[in-house]
């Protein structure tokens, strides 16, 4: 009797928690179908309303870079972080290269070595790398077939596959890493590997090694909203793995279209004007 | 190494080419204006799937790189077609001619490598320009040659003897700063795979060079502002029956084919490109497109070439490796600057 009791008990306080975490992780929000198929369908034009590419921890507003050329033009917004738990969990020697990226973000690169390593990438417009090419401010766009989808943001107008009916090996490490999505009920899943030890997280000079492996959640939410996170695991940088996390929004406006941020004829006088005795224009 | 390697030496492209060869419209078939409907006459026993909403499905992975050369080569004048014997001969004569380039290069250079393993095969015919019907391009407007002129003016005092001089970054042309490719695509040295994927509404190109995804909305919507002006162009797709045509405008004047290009360097601003894609067989696109500026040349010119999708260097989207190409610059041009200085100061010191 008791112990049908406490199966009964425990059986009902398990349905709950079941509940309870449906209730968490399944919103009633089901995504519409890619024609013919049963495939969810996150085709769309989306972008981020946030300050995590200037800081993806919380962070007061601070002055533009250069604020005696640029005046508040430029200055950095407050934003309460996207890091679950507020702070990213770096080995001791990592919190002091972060604090030294930050401090020479703008170095200016005098060697083909320093150009690799030395100054956030995104001034010398190299490609942003993931996860930061979600929230680094431009609308993206998720062209999505039933086997594969193609992700295409404006900066620099970096491009990635994400593999959905088969997992090819990565050949090499890239920018951009190799990209290899599952779905979860509406979740889109992407597992990202092979990205290079050259991208950062943000413009305050959080970042990785080549050791990077990130997996992406995209949940839809609602017509307009896709929820957005992204598990962040790297054993030569981090203490454990974390997470961020924030709702990308669609742009709606009618006939919107992904533009192009060819960024790199804005970067060349930054990389290579040192290189010049004088312009001559 | 700014790009991949292209670990591919086609095997089976002779015998693949003859069953292209079999696919090409004849040349009489072929219209050649602007205004036609269609870009090749049906082939037989081949029709185009659809998408699942109801739209001819062109996706695939495709490699548009071919040997034939744009213009029409001045020993094969009033020539259109190969043979079939004709185009055997050609293309033992180019494969041996790739090997060679391979095996005898000592030093396995960059350039042997780059440019002998990813160059197609020829169409079938003496020019991928079809009309003008003679393989060449039309005469240049006044102001064509105006700029042509002040082009070739330019490029000579970025000379000395036979180096080329790079005193800024600026002197090194658009595609080597990483910049843009110049569009449409054709004749490329290498990395000339591209990917088609359809999405209720938009067809997408995926061009592996300079990773570019032209996302073309194909729902009647009208073109951009005239003001925005992009390096790549503003498409808008229709389909024809099975073909899809892309109306192409508002590029930005900064896109300049660079001079070596088909269309010799000239700014784009007024350029109006009209593309017709059309599914030919499982594995062809039938690709033709059909090139206006008033500004420049004194009448519109049609070009066409197939996009093939049964190369073994692009067999399915993973062959399409990233192209980062800006990221890895900064020796090429620490170098290109350096050594023009150098070369600048010994002229300085005979003198």
């Amino acid at each position: 009797m008791i112990g049908a009791t406490t199966r009964t008990i425990t059986l009902a306080f398990l349905m709950l928690l079941a509940m309870h975490g449906l209730a968490q992780q399944r919103p009633a929000y089901r995504a519409p179908r890619l024609p013919g198929t049963q495939i969810p369908d996150l085709n769309g034009i989306w972008q981020v309303m946030n300050s995590a590419n200037w800081d993806l921890e919380p962070h007061a507003a601070a002055p533009a870079p250069f604020p005696a050329l640029l005046g508040a033009i430029g200055a950095e917004p407050a934003g309460q972080g996207v890091v679950e738990g507020g702070k990213i969990p770096y080995q001791p020697w990592a919190a002091a290269k972060k604090k030294e990226n930050f401090e020479k973000r703008f170095t200016r690169p005098t060697t083909h070595e320093l150009n690799d390593t030395t100054g956030d990438p995104e001034a010398k417009c190299y490609l942003p790398g993931v996860p930061r090419a979600t929230y680094l401010g431009l609308p993206f766009q998720i062209i999505e077939t039933g086997r594969q989808i193609l992700l295409s943001y404006e900066f620099a107008s970096a491009t990635r596959m994400v593999f959905m009916d088969r997992k090819p090996t990565p050949p090499a490490d890239s920018w951009m890493g190799w990209s290899i999505g599952s779905w979860d009920g509406d979740t889109l899943v992407v597992d990202v590997t092979a990205q290079n030890d050259k991208t950062w997280f943000d413009r305050a000079g959080n970042f990785h090694s080549d050791a990077l492996h990130v997996v992406e959640r995209y949940t839809p939410l609602s017509p307009y909203h896709l929820m957005y996170e992204a598990t962040i695991d790297d054993p030569k940088v981090f203490t454990r793995p974390w997470k961020i996390s924030m709702p990308l929004y669609r742009r709606i406006e009618p006939d919107i279209q992904s533009l192009e941020f060819k960024c790199v004829e804005f970067s060349e006088e930054f990389i290579y004007g040192h290189l010049v005795d004088k312009p001559n224009k | 190494m700014r790009h991949r390697f292209p670990a591919r030496m086609s095997a089976v492209a002779a015998v693949a080419a003859l069953a292209l060869l079999a696919q090409m419209p004849a040349a009489g078939q072929q219209a050649t204006r602007g205004s036609q409907k269609t870009a090749a006459p049906a082939s037989t026993g081949f029709t185009v799937p659809r998408t699942a909403w109801g739209d001819p499905d062109l996706e695939g992975v495709y490699t548009f790189a071919t040997l034939t050369p744009f213009q029409r080569p001045a020993a094969q004048a009033g020539k259109d077609l190969l043979t079939e014997e004709e185009q055997k001969a050609l293309e033992e004569q180019l494969k041996k001619k790739q090997e060679e380039n391979i095996v005898t290069n000592e030093h396995f250079s960059y350039n042997a490598l780059w440019f002998a393993s990813d160059q197609g095969r020829p169409t079938g015919r003496t020019s991928i320009l079809i009309d003008p019907e003679d393989g060449r391009l039309p005469p240049l407007t006044e102001r064509g040659q105006k700029l042509r002129a002040e082009m070739q003016a330019h490029a000579a005092t970025k000379r000395i003897g036979k180096d080329q001089l790079v005193d800024t970054w600026e002197d090194i042309s658009l595609y080597n700063r990483c910049l843009a490719r110049p569009m449409p695509r054709v004749t490329q040295e290498y990395n000339q795979g591209a990917q088609i994927l359809q999405t209720p509404g938009y067809v997408t190109i995926f061009y592996e060079s300079m990773h570019d995804a032209r996302v073309i909305p194909v729902d009647g919507r009208p073109h951009l502002d005239s003001s925005i002006r992009l390096w790549n162009g503003d498409s808008r797709g229709h389909w024809e029956g099975d073909t899809l045509v892309v109306d192409w405008t508002n590029f930005s004047d900064k896109q300049k084919s660079d001079g070596s290009a088909p269309f010799g360097g000239f700014p784009q601003g007024n350029l109006h490109v009209t593309e017709r894609f059309r599914k030919v067989s499982a594995n062809t696109l039938d690709y033709l497109v059909t090139v206006e500026d008033p500004t420049i040349w004194t009448r519109p010119f049609t070009f066409g070439l197939p996009w093939r999708g049964d190369d073994p260097t692009y067999r399915g989207p993973d062959d399409l490796f990233e192209y980062a190409c800006h990221e890895g610059n900064y020796r090429m041009m620490e170098n290109s600057i350096t050594a023009t200085k150098a070369v600048r100061a010994a002229k300085a010191g005979k003198k």
